[in-house]
């Protein structure tokens, strides 16, 4: 496999991220990916991000930074594209011509031009493509080794972005697709007509039993509803307005609201404003003493919180047009609503104390099973790449987190 | 796990059914009148003893009796009488001030009782008056809303 250099003790696997070092879910998990590739293999790195070109040890990573950092903006104006795009075609089809393929490349692609000649000083035994809306990175492959084997990591969070052609040959180059939900496997599988060689790994994450040791100050372990959105308490959203909504129907328990510049927690009518919830750690110690989590973001990727909450044994509440919602159902570890009075009913069901104990238990089995375990993580990332499952040193292994 | 487990479809159905009929209705409105009769708030034996005692003597009446011994008493209670009659008297008055703050008092309790009772059945009309109006706007509001079982499928859902 080897294509240049002296011989190797171990694989060379370059990664082509967008993000690196991110605390986003795409951003976790590409690095996660790596990091578990790195068991077996030597991880190189390649980054547009940075404002000079230098190499940079991370760990156990090589860092490459291009120092083409990609303007966020153009990002968002791509984003923006595929949404307006997308609501103008009849749901399930696809947009067809090649008009756009300008516009969505623009000033996203030419970072990636220096990238060619990283890899050509790397040479690299395989190529992990991080976003399958990566086509800079696909174009520095293709000039670097056209025939060299691909692996894409697909960070599908929707499937607007899956419906254009324009981003067909990216997922089309690799050999095997890494997603990390089934609904994102199934995403790409049946658009791509490619079931044997999309893969689902999940994603490694684990409860972390110091959360039960301190409940939050101004909910307590008082089985409140936990409300988490992503917008400031006084914007008019609609996010807002179901909280608001939770927060009347049940006022007779406490509901705590996580807003991005404040965390209000209700009982009965009186309000209780905090710091707003920033750091993982007060968010675990919300969610593993909470009775109910309602969701109201949409979701990155994969709905992080979600399964943290399901890792600490409480069920969860979902738009139903979230990638969250697997969890629920097919973890079957709560319930998703359509409109708000089924919010309404579904947060009151799953309060019922019968109901509450048996959604517990099963979500939290699955998100154990799928999300709790990094050996499982690291073989299951490995194998999809094609690479030798054996090869993963014993040292590594820490065991399946509880 | 002890109980049967829950498929979050079928609970989620089970859910939208309960609720596809209209389950809402008015609050009953609060009985009226408990603790409330009427009555006045009265002790009529100690008010009526109030009444016929409250007005101290003021003067000595002299027992009548002959003698050494009933000249002197009469003699020596008129001399009390006139000594101590500034004070009794005015003791008196202020008797008689307390048993008419006491007959207002207990006039006022017996209007306020009365104003409670009369409020309690202000309330309890507006609330069954609110009640049925919120009746009729769910009725109305059953009525004029298209039916619909709330679900839709997106097509998109995991089968795994």
């Amino acid at each position: 496999m080897t294509t240049g250099g002296a011989a190797r003790d171990r694989p060379r696997v370059a990664v082509l991220a967008p993000q690196w070092g991110r605390s986003t879910e795409r951003g976790s998990i590409t690095r996660q990916v790596a990091g578990a590739l790195a068991c077996s293999t030597e991880v190189h790195v390649l980054t547009t991000e940075g404002n000079a070109a230098r190499t940079v040890r991370d760990g156990v990573f090589t860092v490459h930074r291009l120092g083409t950092a990609v303007d966020d903006r153009a990002e968002l104006r791509r984003d923006l594209v595929l949404t307006a795009v997308a609501a103008s075609i009849p749901a399930g089809s696809r947009p067809g011509g090649h008009e756009l393929d300008d516009l969505l490349d623009r000033q996203l692609v030419e970072p990636w031009a220096p990238a060619a000649a990283a890899l050509d000083e790397i040479h690299p035994d395989l190529v992990v493509l991080a976003d399958h809306r990566n086509v800079g990175g696909l174009a520095a492959l293709e000039r670097h080794d056209p025939g060299l084997p691909a692996v894409l990591l697909a960070l599908a969070g929707d499937d607007i972005s899956l419906a254009f052609p324009h981003f067909d040959p990216v997922v089309e180059r690799a050999a095997h697709v890494l997603t990390v939900t089934e609904t994102e496997r199934l995403s790409v599988a049946d658009g791509f007509d490619r079931q044997a060689t999309v893969h689902r790994i999940g994603a490694p994450l684990a409860a972390n039993a110091s959360a039960y040791s301190e409940p939050n100050t101004w909910v307590g372990d008082t089985h409140y509803v936990l409300v988490l959105t992503d917008q400031d308490s006084e914007d008019d959203h609609p996010q807002n307005e179901l909280a608001r909504l939770i927060r009347l129907r049940f006022s007779d328990r406490p509901v705590g609201i996580s807003h991005s510049d404040a965390f209000i927690a209700w009982h009965e009518g009186r309000r209780n404003s905090g710091w707003p919830i920033e750091r993982s750690s007060d968010l675990a110690r919300l969610l593993a003493f909470a009775a109910v989590t309602v969701d109201l973001r949409r979701p990155e990727l994969y709905g992080r919180s979600v399964v943290e909450s399901l890792l600490y044994g409480t069920p969860v509440v979902v738009p139903e047009n979230s990638r969250a919602r697997e969890h629920a159902q097919r973890g079957r570890g709560g319930l998703w609503f359509a409109d708000p009075a089924e919010l309404l009913w579904c947060v009151e069901s799953l309060l019922d104390d019968a109901t509450n104990r048996t959604v517990r238990t099963q979500g939290r089995a699955y998100a154990e099973a799928e999300y709790g375990s990094t050996d499982r993580f690291i073989e299951r990332v490995t194998a999809a790449c094609g690479l030798d499952v054996e090869a993963i040193p014993e040292v590594v292994r820490v065991g399946a987190t509880a | 796990m002890g109980s049967p487990p829950i498929e979050p479809e079928e609970l989620l159905e089970r859910i939208r059914k309960e609720h596809r009929s209209l389950r809402w209705s008015p609050l009953a409105p609060d009985p009226a009148g408990t603790g409330g009769t009427g009555d006045q708030v009265r002790s009529p034996e100690s008010l009526e003893y109030l009444h016929h005692n409250w007005m101290l003597p003021d003067h000595f009446e002299p027992s009548g009796r002959p003698g050494v011994r009933g000249k002197v008493s009469a003699r020596l209670g008129t001399f009390v009488y006139a000594v101590l009659g500034p004070y009794l008297r005015a003791e008196r008055d202020l008797l008689a001030h307390m048993v008419r703050v006491n007959d207002a008092l207990e006039k006022r309790c017996d209007e306020l009782t009365n104003r409670l009772e009369e409020l309690r059945h202000q309330v309890a009309d507006r609330q069954a008056a609110e009640a049925r109006n919120q009746a009729e706007l769910a009725v109305w509001l059953h009525q004029a809303l298209p039916e619909t079982d709330g679900h839709v499928d997106n097509g998109s859902s995991p089968t795994g």
